[in-house]
């Protein structure tokens, strides 16, 4: 499998070609080419003891939080980083970084009860304008429009719980 | 017959008092919301009881429902814990009256401690220092003027029906006193409807100490030395320690002193803490007094040696406590309370599946938690996962275990307030104990540490193996593998709505 990949480290974000062979005896991995054998054992919970040849260890956990964006905890650090297959790289290169972006759904970024929708269909709306009012954990959280746009439907109503990812208002086309 | 205890709580607290249950030979009875059914509370229990719905008002703030499920168990004790009922002076009423036994203080010492007027007017003829203030509102300007001359500027101008930080006003000379005078009353106005203000001493740069004391029925009553809690996020305690950092053998005898008193002038027994502001002279001042058990009452176990919760049971079935009279501190201990929210997203809560977990151990760790692996943080309640409990010899060491322990734990599925902690705990002024209750409204979290060149190399690989490995078994097999972290990396709830 190929990869590309964007991390930002203290000597700046440097872009990666990434290659993952997996075979019966180990792994392999080429970083810009340059092949290693790593010894990567699996721990519970989806992570994995990476051990690299210099003897270098430490537990890391990857979670996709998104589009390409993958977090992974090495010890107690935190690294994001962008990791795209060959394929999608390539097809976000021809149609450009706008192509991601256009979605019209305003969607929860985390669980909670809808306390109040701001918005109703048909009102403009600016990017990073607070459009529904989320409850959770006795704290209330802005859910803030992606773009500027016209306000298409309210999907949910107050009293309503929502799950990661829901679609909570649509907006019209981009213009 | 078995002696049984109602806890009347859940979480993190409901744990440790079923802890304190089992070390006295007491069987713990656990309630339940329809969020908790199968909650760490509920499966140490020997009992349990469902109350109701989640929201806490249809369930853990029912009294009825709680002392129906003490009497379905056959449990005669009720220990409230910490916020819900525990400092309801009708709750701890009605359990008596339900001729079973509450394990705090009477209710009537709760209900003197829970007005702060009568608290205040208590504490004064008790001879605990309060913060000098008018007694009476204020008619005019010149009465705020006049007090000012007579114990100094800066003052503090409050709503008199106020509370929550509303209607406030500080004023630094005299010369400010006519304009803020007018703005407090309007503010008075609209906040409460009510135009009545006064004014106390505006301490600067205070910090906020508490005085651990524990009474009994025998009218023993016994301070604990203090707690350094100035560290406050939105009014709410992040980290704690004992002793205070900036408090002499001295101060502390002052305080606890003080402490004592405050607790005699309300019969008070079981646990309780004495609020007191310190101010940077050393003068200190009584704010109020909790009657319950409080969230950091760890660290003062582990300085001083002693299980409170385990002495509050004692306490109510009527037996002395068991701690001596000059109880003698040592070493030192700091507490952090781990939350399910993440630093690096503006503290946004992060509720969710707990696929991960790994908590500290080794010399001088605790760790109070009310959740294990698979769990699910319900939406529910406090956000608090757990506290983590770092004792050593001196307070550099309990420091350095702290971060030990930090960098141990693991917690995959929802982000914690850890990498807060690492960086709060690297900061020359908590380092050296230079805060005050205002320190952490001008420090902001700075973001979490760009990754070494090692550790940036590491995730990559990982990440793309992870990768990897889900295209392959996609391809080779059509049985579903079990949840990861990788799969899963934003759980949604399920069963809980």
């Amino acid at each position: 499998m190929k990869y590309r990949a964007k991390v930002t480290s203290p000597s700046g974000e440097r872009s990666v070609e990434v290659e993952v062979q997996l075979d019966p005896t180990g792994v392999v991995v080429s970083l810009d080419g340059r092949p290693a054998r790593w010894n990567i054992v699996s721990t519970p919970g989806g992570g994995f003891s990476v051990l690299r040849a210099d003897g270098r260890q430490a537990e890391a956990v990857p979670h996709r939080v998104g589009n390409g964006t993958v977090r992974v905890r090495v010890g107690a650090e935190r690294v994001t980083l962008e990791l795209l297959d060959e394929l999608t790289a390539r097809a976000q290169a021809v149609a450009g970084k706008g192509a991601y972006r256009g979605s019209g759904d305003v969607k929860a970024a985390i669980p909670g009860r809808v306390l109040r929708v701001l918005a109703n269909p048909g009102d403009s709306v600016l990017q990073g304008q607070p459009v529904v009012v989320l409850e959770a954990m006795k704290m209330e959280n802005d859910v803030r429009s992606p773009r500027d746009g016209v306000v298409h439907s309210v999907e949910v109503a107050a009293g309503q719980a929502v799950g990661v990812g829901q679609v909570l208002l649509r907006l019209e086309p981009a213009v | 017959m078995t002696e049984r205890l109602l806890i009347a709580n859940r979480g993190e607290i409901a744990v440790r008092i079923s802890r304190a249950c089992r070390d006295l030979g007491i069987s713990p009875v656990a309630v339940f919301s329809d969020a908790d059914r199968a909650s760490l509370h509920v499966r140490l229990a020997d009992h349990a009881v469902g109350i109701g719905p989640a929201p806490a008002r249809e369930s853990y703030l029912l009294p009825e429902k709680l002392i129906d499920a003490a009497k379905r168990t056959g449990a005669r004790l009720v220990h409230p814990g910490f916020g819900f009922l525990a400092e309801n002076a009708a709750f701890a009423r009605a359990v008596r009256d339900a001729g079973l036994v509450w394990v705090g203080p009477d209710p009537e010492s709760i209900s003197a401690m829970g007005s702060k007027t009568e608290s205040r007017a208590r504490m004064k003829a008790a001879g605990v220092p309060i913060v000098p203030g008018m007694t009476t509102p204020a008619k005019d300007p010149s009465e705020i003027a006049a007090f000012g001359r007579e114990h100094g500027f800066p003052l503090l101008l409050k709503a008199a029906a106020g509370g929550g930080g509303k209607g406030m006003r500080i004023v630094r000379s005299e010369d400010e006193v006519p304009a803020a005078f007018a703005r407090a009353r309007s503010e008075a106005v609209s906040f409460f409807a009510d135009d009545k203000v006064y004014c106390e001493l505006y301490v600067e740069k205070s910090r906020h100490v508490e005085v651990q004391v524990l009474g009994d029925r025998s009218g023993r009553v016994v301070a604990l030395g203090e707690r350094e809690c100035s560290l406050q996020r939105r009014h709410q305690k992040v980290l704690e320690e004992c002793p205070s950092p900036v408090v002499s053998p001295g101060l502390r005898a002052r305080m606890e002193e003080s402490a004592v008193a405050a607790a005699r002038s309300v019969d008070y027994v079981s646990a309780g803490t004495v609020e007191f502001l310190l101010a940077a002279d050393g003068r200190f001042f009584f704010l109020e007094m909790n009657t319950r058990i409080q969230v950091e009452h760890p660290v003062t176990e582990m300085v001083y040696g002693v299980d409170l919760v385990a002495e509050m049971i004692r306490i109510a079935l009527g037996e002395p406590m068991s701690v001596p009279q000059r109880p003698e501190p040592r070493g030192h201990a700091v507490e952090c309370r781990i939350y399910a929210e993440d630093p690096s997203n503006g503290f946004a809560p992060s509720p969710g599946t707990i696929h991960r977990l790994r908590w500290p151990q080794g010399p001088g760790i605790r760790v109070d938690s009310g959740v294990e692996e698979g769990d699910t943080i319900p939406l529910d309640y406090d956000p608090m996962v757990a506290k983590l409990v770092a004792f050593g010899s001196d307070r550099d060491e309990a420091i350095r275990r702290m971060r030990r322990a930090l960098r141990e734990t693991r917690v995959e599925g929802i982000e914690t307030s850890i990498p807060f902690f690492l960086a709060l705990l690297d900061d020359p002024d908590v380092l050296s104990g230079n805060v005050s209750t205002q320190f952490l409204e001008g420090w902001t979290y700075p973001g979490d540490p760009a990754p070494t060149d090692d550790a940036a190399e590491l995730a990559l690989v990982a990440a793309a193996v992870a990768s990897a490995r889900e295209s392959l078994s996609v391809r080779g097999s059509s049985q579903p593998r079990p949840p990861s972290a990788w799969r899963t990396a934003r759980p949604t709830f399920g069963h809980r709505e």
